[in-house]
């Protein structure tokens, strides 16, 4: 192996610039991302649990289309396919849009996010003993009380770690946004070794961005997990 | 919409899904073998092995696929002198990617079975490593099966990603296609219903494995 | 004059600031049924596992049959000499009764297949559970499946056997099965290490009995003395809680 490292260039312009404007946008993509990926994922969670058949089998099968359907390929819908489904009118409105990459990115990473998070969800509670629901109803607790302050207080601190592995996942997915054209981190790193041709520097830069977000979001969830937890439930040590 | 265009093309889309299989099947095998080291590994009460091991794993969960295969793409050929074809190196970094996370799969399995189980088996004089190997491993697969299933669906989803380097797998001959005809609506819709066809019987499959743990003895 | 079969010379171990053993010394003589007993925590169990070193212990040593175990290359092969008998029986849940019993005997006496089953058909037959030898462990009740597991040690042909509390998982009724099981063992002169709670099994059964407390040995005497005149007012006193309970 014959290689220099030349760390520094990593702070000369433009290359820095674009990692930071990656790093932020990779950041900025993924929180806004897992928030409406959160709401969403909740709604259809509920959705699954409800009475009505019609409303769960629309839960169910927004779920196992947007789990299955690989993420790129969604992608691609959402920005090759999309516009052209639309009303000739709209379609040219979004397309003078500003930022159309980061918008698709957005909604096809929330949309598939949503999936998976309404099925933690849905596991989470499945995970609440029986006892728990007859012993709330047996006090005389309406349903939606039950749920509220027995099952869903449970259910939280029992899907901290899941909603918080979550993040991260959507955190690494925001990566393959690169094929459609945002400037996140890893796509930066790309082109600066396209540019320079060093790549183990762009690259560590990329890596560096990860694995401090992680390490950062893994601690944090430690500390919350242990800060909510039940005696006996989760977080037992 | 005219989906002719599927009819027309449909060997060479054909060519490229098997590619997908080829890649996804190649990774699984492989990184399932190195992951059950692995785990072995993240287990073990030796230090010298349990650190690196859970290095390597945390080190490769923390990062994504796709700059996984970046990294891979530069240093394959730096390491070895030569350009490797894509394929190969795709692989590489594929089975090294997702050896981590079947470790972690493996390393659940095995630690559901118990130390007892462990201890049951030493005292009738099994070595470590017969233990593991006829009594561990055997009843973590069947409680890590439904995982397994799971993971091998996102293994197949992943293969997306060798797009990206220009690999022809499914989603590549797709876009190809779509270029060329100019019909991107056809094709990425036909290549998203093949995907969910194949990811959905994963996922049932991984269903009825989960609800019928007893059944896989 | 007899050696004894197990020498077990200032033997301590403790997990992190817990000291789990402390400084035991005590032999034990083949053919021989002893029973351990003391209150929980009290490090009875640790000296089980002590005996085939599946605690790693700190200091200390444990001379089985003329070998020491702390400086054993091979404890497979001494394994294979001691068998263990668990509170939560271990049965592999995967494998069959029969494969159960005829695992290690093919695998580390390396005993061909047919030769192993004859041998485990004997042995259930022994345990009286001949029937079931080809169902699977959850398919049994605990009382068969601690009688089970007394067979899956029974089958290399032991010098010593540990049973670590094997009655305290069981419920009532499936209690004296397994407890006669080991009464007939006893009387064919197998050496037995037993920790239980078990008092009438130590009364009627066992030779002798050790009592332990705090990671040490308290007192150890012939165990129609132990219930009728114990040494220490420790023993003492768990002997009539422990009787009071029953």
């Amino acid at each position: 192996m014959n290689y220099e490292f030349d760390w520094s260039l990593l702070l000369e312009e433009p290359n820095w610039s674009w990692v930071i404007e990656g790093i932020a946008n990779t950041i900025q993509l993924s929180l806004v991302a897992w928030g409406c990926a959160l709401v969403l994922g909740v709604l259809i969670g509920a959705i699954r649990m409800s009475k009505s058949r019609t409303l769960r089998f629309i839960g169910t099968t927004y779920v196992e289309i947007f789990r299955n359907i690989p993420l790129l390929v969604q992608l691609f819908l959402w920005f090759f396919v999309f516009p052209l489904l639309l009303p000739d009118d709209l379609m040219r409105a979004w397309n003078r849009l500003d930022g159309v990459p980061f918008l698709t990115a957005l909604i096809g990473l929330s949309l598939f996010t949503a999936a998976r998070i309404a099925e933690q969800i849905r596991s989470g509670i499945s995970s609440i003993p029986k006892g728990q629901f007859l012993a709330a109803y047996s006090t005389g607790l309406t349903e939606v009380q039950t749920f509220r302050h027995v099952i869903i207080p449970y259910a939280f601190r029992v899907m901290i770690p899941a909603i918080a592995s979550e993040f991260l996942t959507i955190f690494k997915n925001s990566a393959l946004t690169l094929t459609i054209g945002v400037a996140e981190v890893t796509g930066a790193a790309k082109t600066i070794e396209a540019y320079t041709f060093r790549g183990i520097e762009a690259y560590s830069a990329a890596s560096l961005t990860y694995m401090l977000t992680t390490a950062s979001v893994v601690i944090f969830m430690g500390w919350l997990e242990h800060a909510l937890r039940i005696p006996g439930l989760i977080g037992k040590r | 919409m005219d989906f002719s265009v599927i009819n027309d093309n449909i060997e060479f889309l054909m060519l490229g899904l098997m590619r997908s299989f080829q890649l996804a099947i190649f990774t699984i095998v492989l990184s399932l073998t190195i992951a059950c080291f692995i785990a072995i590994g993240r287990v073990s009460s030796k230090r010298s092995i349990r650190y690196p091991s859970a290095i390597f794993v945390n080190l490769l969960r923390s990062n994504p696929l796709i700059l996984i295969v970046f990294w891979f793409f530069f240093l394959v050929p730096l390491i070895t002198g030569k350009t490797l074809p894509e394929f190969h190196t795709v692989l590489i970094a594929f089975v090294v990617f997702f050896a981590a996370y079947f470790a972690e799969i493996v390393r659940s399995g095995i630690q559901s079975v118990g130390s007892s189980q462990v201890k049951a088996a030493l005292s009738t004089g099994l070595t470590y490593s017969q233990s593991m190997r006829l009594i561990v491993l055997p009843q973590a697969l069947r409680n890590m099966l439904p995982a397994l299933v799971t993971e091998c669906v996102i293994v197949f989803q992943g293969t997306t990603i060798a797009y990206v380097i220009g690999m022809r797998e499914f989603l590549h001959s797709t876009s190809l296609v779509a270029e060329r005809t100019v019909r991107p609506v056809e094709l990425y819709l036909f290549a998203a219903l093949v995907y969910l066809v194949i990811c959905f019987t994963g996922t049932r499959l991984a269903l009825f494995l989960e609800k019928n743990k007893e059944l896989a003895r | 004059m007899t050696l004894p079969l197990v020498q077990i010379n200032n033997l301590s171990l403790r997990y992190g600031n817990f000291v789990a053993l402390d400084d035991i010394s005590i032999d034990f003589m083949p053919g021989t049924c002893v029973v351990i007993c003391g209150p929980s925590g009290s490090g009875k169990s640790s000296l089980l596992r002590c005996v085939n070193r599946l605690e790693d212990f700190g200091t200390g040593d444990v001379i089985f049959d003329g070998q020491s175990l702390k400086s054993a290359h091979n404890i497979s092969k001494i394994r294979s000499n001691i068998g263990m008998v668990f509170q939560h029986f271990e049965l592999y849940p995967h494998l069959s009764v029969m494969n159960n019993i005829t695992l290690a005997p093919r695998y580390v006496n390396g005993i061909n297949r047919d030769e192993a089953e004859a041998k485990a058909h004997k042995l259930l037959e022994r345990v009286g559970i001949l029937d079931q030898a080809n169902k699977y462990p959850d398919e049994l009740s605990g009382g068969q499946q601690q009688r089970a597991a007394i067979a899956r040690a029974l089958a290399l042909e032991p010098k010593l056997m540990l049973f670590d509390e094997p009655t305290s998982a069981l419920d009532p009724e499936m209690i004296s099965e397994v407890l006669q099981v080991m009464r007939d063992l006893a009387r064919n002169g197998m050496t037995m290490l037993v920790v239980t709670h078990e008092m009438g099994f130590a009364r009627d059964v066992a030779d002798e009995v050790v009592f332990m407390d705090k990671g040490k040995v308290i007192e150890r005497n012939a165990s129609g003395n132990f219930f009728d005149n114990p040494q220490s007012d420790r023993a003492k006193e768990f002997i009539d809680r422990v009787l009071q309970k029953i």
